[in-house]
């Protein structure tokens, strides 16, 4: 890669998805063009301002003019131009508030819920006149009570959480697996089937999934995360192909469009209706055009309740993406394959041109597959098997024990497969701070399940 | 050489997995003769649990065949990171699948990437990386162990991995990761005793448009100095953590079945006042006799012992330079 194409990767580009961040919150969203808006808890953000400005940039949430029409009802919403700002706006909040003379223990403290002089409203008017979050705190510092009779322990804890009330600044990142598999599993986990991170990354290793070889893939909706995943091990320029099986008419793919890849490496990615590709593998073309519209009804509900929830991409006003939430919400799901048979038959559509290149990989076998099914996962490792040459990893995804547990019983006497294991895991967060080390207070107990193994024979 | 890429059957100089149950497997490399204490050049026999394998037969045999031991038979895998951690030689501790999953994922490896990493040790986590970023990134390793060393180097070699991993001689702590590397990192994992030492360098080593750092450590103590180091030299985001696999060893079992409801009415025969004590045993004699019934349950359960603690795992963000 030449230093200038490093440079404008790094620069923020319309098209590009990028990772917004606030403090601890972060969030997935595409800036489609240049009116794009992103919506912030109740802050509304214009992203206009971030076109070619680099990314891991932070930027200054700057209140806009707002509307002299305004009603009172509708304060809550406050819509923020971004500018960048310099490093030096970032200095900890502590030393600008300047607090000393902490308490040594609570003891003076009495919460009787009356310890802040401020109202609710005079708040709201301070936001309104004081874009920087310091003063706004500082204000509120001030008129609290009992902040100086805090230890120093809760004067952080109690500041930190004024601060994540009105920190105005906004970081940028380009989003990687890392950052979405993060944001997708804290937004709502259950559109990635309880994909955790450790369990995915371990998926990842089991698979043997690089940048050589074909891999075999059966999801039945993780946002497009799984085929995300592959993709980014694969590699860009690579040899190493996917087939991405799916019971819907349209794949889930937002995941894998917000790692911005090269068209090249997106090819690579196959995406085929399960039932369709083993049709025509089976029976052969032609088989398709009549009998695919009349598939199991099961597919769409399996597309959209990942996407009436699907808030990532609020204001995204590009249609062009075919994610499941953009399709979805416009209703225009035409890219399935009866409507597109109507409208242009002349043509081998791309779901053709797709299964014909899947059947090639499948007649050729693959080098590893990999099932996150919400079905029974029995019959669909069942056809698939077949598929993957000998001595290659087997790995299964589910979010329940049981169904891993009678798949475990059925390839063990089936004799296809070796070395199984059924794994699940335990991830626990630290705290490490000098004389304040201990695990976080919450860990989260559910991280779904694998079942793992080698084909023999 | 049977590390590169996937592939259909053994040849000569392979590694292969002897799988012979779930808790046994080898590594052998496909040679036909060895050379024993003596300096002579013998044939190779390798003995199992169940008898000797002739290794010369293995040249040729297709991956995941079944091969015939002199008192039992084994599969023939081709090996990966996963078989290879749990079959190479300890040199060093080592660091597992779950936790180098983690590393990766955590690392935003991928291929292209470019790796520094300290210690090599017994090379577990060097061949996830090797696999992660061929074939156009570099793993730049480094270990103050010159056995070690001169080990790792003819291992990535014989595993067809040499073109993308270079082997140091060096003592980090002390010396960093050489001027040559200044800026031409990715990212940079640590699995020493004073990862707190190596932070400045790596720091150095990191690219100017930022990277993703890793410090693996069985002591906490050894987390907050690193820690510390970590926010002293402008990373961000430092993140701690710990993972256990649970592995769940699934079971059917067969339990007897107790009926019980019989004991609530008297039996029909027993109903005569007068023989009841009599009938009584007979009655227990007879559900000796019959068969009992039995359910088949399909069980899942811990093994009797498993890992308790690995290491802790920090993970921080270098931001760009411009950003520092
Ligand atoms: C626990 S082992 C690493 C194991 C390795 N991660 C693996 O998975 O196989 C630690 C290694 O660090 C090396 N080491 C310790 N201090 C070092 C230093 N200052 N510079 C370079 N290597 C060092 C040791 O020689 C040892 O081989």
């Amino acid at each position: 890669m030449t230093k200038t194409e490093v440079n404008e990767m790094s620069k923020i580009q319309l098209g590009d998805y990028i990772v917004i961040q606030r403090q601890k919150y972060t969030k997935l969203q595409k800036f489609g063009n240049l009116d794009t808006t992103s919506m912030l808890g109740k802050e509304q953000l214009e992203l206009r301002g971030l076109l070619d400005q680099p990314y891991s940039a932070t930027f200054k949430m700057c209140p806009k003019e707002t509307t002299p029409s305004k009603q009172r009802g509708q304060r809550n919403l406050r819509l923020h131009t971004l500018e960048l700002c310099n490093e030096l706006e970032m200095r900890d909040i502590r030393d600008r508030l300047g607090i000393s003379a902490s308490g040594a223990d609570n003891r003076d403290i009495i919460d009787d819920g009356d310890s802040q002089a401020l109202r609710p409203q005079d708040i709201e008017d301070l936001r309104e006149q004081h874009s920087e979050s310091t003063k706004i705190i500082e204000k509120i510092v001030e008129n609290s009570k009992t902040f100086h009779a805090k230890t120093e322990y809760s004067q952080e804890k109690y500041l930190r959480k004024k601060e994540k009330k009105y920190f105005e600044f906004v970081q940028i990142h380009r989003p990687t697996l890392r950052l979405i598999t993060e944001i997708y599993y804290r937004q709502d986990a259950d559109k990635v089937m309880g994909m955790r991170m450790d369990t995915l990354s371990q998926l990842i290793s089991y698979s043997g999934v690089s940048a050589f070889g074909n891999y075999l893939m059966y999801e039945s909706g993780t946002n497009g995360l799984l085929p995300a995943s592959f993709l980014n091990s694969m590699g860009a320029g690579t040899e190493a192909t996917l087939v991405h099986m799916h019971p819907g008419n349209v794949p889930q793919k937002q995941a894998m469009l917000a790692l911005n890849l090269p068209h090249e490496q997106l090819q690579r990615c196959i995406s085929v209706n399960l039932y369709s590709v083993l049709r025509e593998y089976y029976q052969g073309e032609g088989q398709e055009s009549t009998e695919v519209a009349t598939e199991p009804s099961t597919p769409l509900e399996e597309i959209e309740p990942s996407s009436k929830k699907q808030k990532l991409n609020d204001d995204d006003a590009a249609p062009t993406t075919t994610s499941s939430t953009s399709s979805d919400s416009n209703g225009e799901n035409n890219t399935s394959p009866l409507e597109s048979s109507v409208n242009i038959p002349v043509q081998a559509q791309k779901w053709q041109v797709e299964n014909r290149r899947a059947c090639e990989l499948m007649r050729a076998k693959f080098d590893g597959l990999v099932i996150a099914a919400k079905e029974h996962p029995s019959n669909i490792v069942q056809a698939l098997l077949p598929f993957v040459k000998s001595s290659r990893p087997i790995v299964v995804y589910s979010q329940s024990k049981e169904v891993l547990m009678d798949l475990h019983v059925e390839l063990k006497s089936s004799s296809n497969a070796t070395n199984l294991h059924l794994t699940s895991n335990w991830l626990r967060y630290y705290q490490i701070l000098p004389n304040r080390t201990h695990p976080e207070v919450n860990m989260n107990g559910n991280s779904g399940y694998l079942l793992t193994g080698y084909t023999i024979g | 050489m049977s590390f590169l890429k996937p592939k259909e059957v053994i040849e000569e100089g392979d590694t292969v997995t002897l799988y012979l149950t779930v808790n046994s497997m080898h590594a052998i490399e496909a040679t036909p003769t060895i050379v024993n204490k003596k300096g002579e050049t013998i044939e190779y026999i390798f003995q199992t649990s169940y008898g000797a394998l002739k290794v010369r037969n293995l040249i040729g045999v297709t991956y995941g065949s079944r091969v015939e031991l002199s008192k039992g038979w084994a599969y023939v895998l081709q090996p990966n990171p996963e078989l290879w951690t749990q079959t190479l030689p300890h040199r060093t501790q080592i660091i597992y699948t779950p936790d180098i999953s983690m590393i990766l994922f955590q690392l935003e490896v991928r291929p292209g990437s470019v790796i520094v990493e300290s210690g090599t040790g017994s090379g577990s986590l060097s061949h996830y990386f090797l696999r992660a970023i061929k074939p156009y990134g570099h793993l730049h390793t480094f270990d103050f162990h010159e056995a070690r060393v001169q080990q790792a180097r003819e291992e990535f070699e014989r595993h067809g991995l040499g073109d993308f991993v270079t082997v140091y001689h060096r003592d980090v702590c002390q010396l960093g990761f050489s001027n040559e590397l200044e800026g031409k990192a990715d990212a940079v994992f640590l699995d020493l005793p004073a990862p707190q030492l190596a932070v400045p360098f790596a720091a150095k080593t990191l690219k100017t448009e930022g990277g993703r750092f890793c410090s693996f450590s069985p002591c906490i103590e050894q987390s907050q100095r690193c820690c510390i180091a970590l926010q002293e030299h402008g990373f961000t985001e430092i993140r701690s953590m710990e993972i256990l696999q649970q592995e769940h060893v699934v079971k059917t079992r067969t339990l007897p079945v107790l009926d019980l409801e019989f004991l609530k009415h008297k039996k029909p025969s027993s109903q005569k006042l007068n023989e009841s004590s009599t009938n009584e045993s007979n009655e227990t004699a007879d559900t000796v006799k019959t068969p009992k019934e039995t359910k088949k349950v399909l069980t899942s359960s811990a093994p009797p012992t498993l890992p308790g603690h690995t290491g802790y795992l920090t993970f921080a963000t270098l931001p760009p330079a411009f950003v520092r």
